[in-house]
């Protein structure tokens, strides 16, 4: 298990990190996810061996945001 | 994209005893309250037009606004199915979202439960405000905090600064999950459940409105206050949600900046409000008054040329419509009586504040009321206001 924080630009509202933190549900290998609009970032802890940073920023693209890995 | 399915970590009958709980320990409370005049509610004019407000801000602005925050929530909850025809349709942008036939009763329950949750919640926080309206000083202080929420607020949507983006509230974590993992479920008694919880998860309108709910310290008039502003809200609810759950998003982005225009015009009229409670010659009204004085203005009582007057006495007529006249000229250096004079005045002019003498009285609808003003000092400026910082005059000292 990895953490990782990735940059949310584009979010408006914590409605948004709401959205973010469904991902949970719908990606494999996700333990959790800590998304705030307050710092615009979504903190992500998941399997590596099951999930790739370009799987999670096409899951964040598709929930209509723009992902970017940060540090 | 593989997926994985989760359960609610919490029993929703657990959730749904807590609630009824909730609901009767607001009930009890509100029988054995101790402060009766926090049950009265207040029929005057004030009290309406804050209804009517909230009512229409709810049906303009809080409806899109509160749509772009739970729209998502309530789609969700109508069905899996449509869950996954949103998600399909996310996918391929170009495809509209299809419209189930049996979308309607849900959502109205949705409603329903949303209606009675936020007007219980609104009863509640009349209820906690009545412990905080114990002075005007102390109601002073609670609008100009609204005011500046509902500013900060507007301030963030505007994208001003990243530091707006903390008048915010997020949620608690396990809220949002536990809600989150609710509305996978397909049965009728979902969208009423998730009705009820949207409480927890309001859009910024709302907070600015629940806010000012706090403000009333009645529990009836902040009980009614959430029910009309969620009434409001309900039919662009409705229709939007009904037609397509996707366009919220689309609102949520291409009404932004209008929902921030009115939160923001709200936002400096309660910040005014709470100064002219406050006797804070900063006010607009009270500059104003000063930079463009007007000829509503009495002489000095003691060589008023008006018949009735008597020397050492000042008179102001207390109306529906405000304070007359809003310029009182009294003698300095020379205690004198201010004589209130209502005729069936049924609004909140008849609560009547003067902030600097820390005097407050709600004047009967009909009569005079005598007060002492002792002697002030040559120059200086008496502010009157009513209770809610909306109608406002000065006693000026020459």
């Amino acid at each position: 298990m990895i953490k990782k924080t990735f940059k949310i630009p584009d979010m408006t509202c914590s409605n948004c990190a709401m959205k973010l933190e469904s991902l949970e549900d719908d990606l494999e290998g996700v333990k959790e996810i800590n998304a705030s609009y307050h710092r615009l970032e979504m903190v992500i802890e998941y399997d590596e061996s099951k999930l790739t940073d370009e799987q999670i920023i096409s899951a964040v693209k598709k929930k209509g945001y723009k992902a970017v890995a940060a540090g | 994209m593989p997926s994985k399915q989760k359960t609610p970590a919490i029993n929703p009958v657990i959730v749904v005893a807590l609630g009824i709980l909730f609901i009767a320990v607001a009930l009890i409370l509100l029988l054995v309250q101790p402060n009766t005049q926090s049950l009265d509610f207040n029929t005057d004019s004030g009290t309406w037009s804050q209804l009517v407000v909230a009512f229409i801000t709810g049906i303009t602005t809080g409806g899109l606004s509160c749509l772009a925050v739970q729209g998502g929530l309530l789609a969700s909850s109508l069905a899996h199915q449509i869950e996954q025809d949103y998600a399909e349709q996310a996918a391929n942008k170009k495809q509209k979202a299809p419209v189930r036939a049996n979308s309607a009763f849900p959502i109205f329950l949705f409603l329903v439960a949303k209606i009675i949750a936020y007007t219980l919640l609104g009863a509640l926080l009349g209820w906690l405000g009545s412990y905080l309206t114990l002075s005007p000083m102390t109601r002073a202080m609670l609008m100009i905090a609204i005011g500046i929420f509902m500013i900060g607020n507007a301030l963030r949507m505007f994208n001003v600064h990243p530091i707006f983006r903390y008048f915010s509230i997020e949620p608690p974590k396990f809220i949002t999950r536990y809600i989150r993992r609710t509305a996978k479920g397909t049965d009728t008694f979902t969208p009423l459940f998730l009705g009820a919880l949207t409480v927890f998860i309001p859009c910024g309108v709302t907070q600015a409105m629940m806010a000012t709910a706090l403000g009333t310290g009645s529990i009836a008039t902040g009980a009614a206050l959430m029910f009309a502003f969620t009434l409001g809200t309900s039919p662009v609810f409705f229709i939007v949600a009904y037609l397509t759950t996707e366009l919220g998003s689309r609102l949520e982005k291409f009404f932004m900046r209008f929902v921030a225009v009115v939160v923001l015009i709200l936002g400096f009229v309660t910040l005014d409000g709470g100064l002219n409670v406050l006797g804070s010659p900063l006010s607009l009204q009270n500059l104003t008054r000063n930079l463009l004085p007007s000829n509503s203005t009495s002489a000095p009582a003691a060589d008023s040329p008006q018949p009735a007057a008597v020397e050492g006495e000042i008179t102001l007529q207390v109306e529906n419509s405000g304070y007359f006249p809003t310029t009182l000229k009294a003698p300095a250096d020379k205690a004198l009586t201010l004589n209130l004079i209502t005729n069936e005045t049924y609004s909140c002019a008849r609560d009547f504040v003067i902030p600097a003498l820390s005097f407050y009285q709600l004047l009967p609808d009909t009569g005079t009321v005598q007060v002492n003003i002792p002697a002030q000092e040559k120059g200086s400026t008496l502010f009157f206001t009513c209770s809610m910082g909306m109608y406002t005059g000065q006693i000026v000292f020459e």
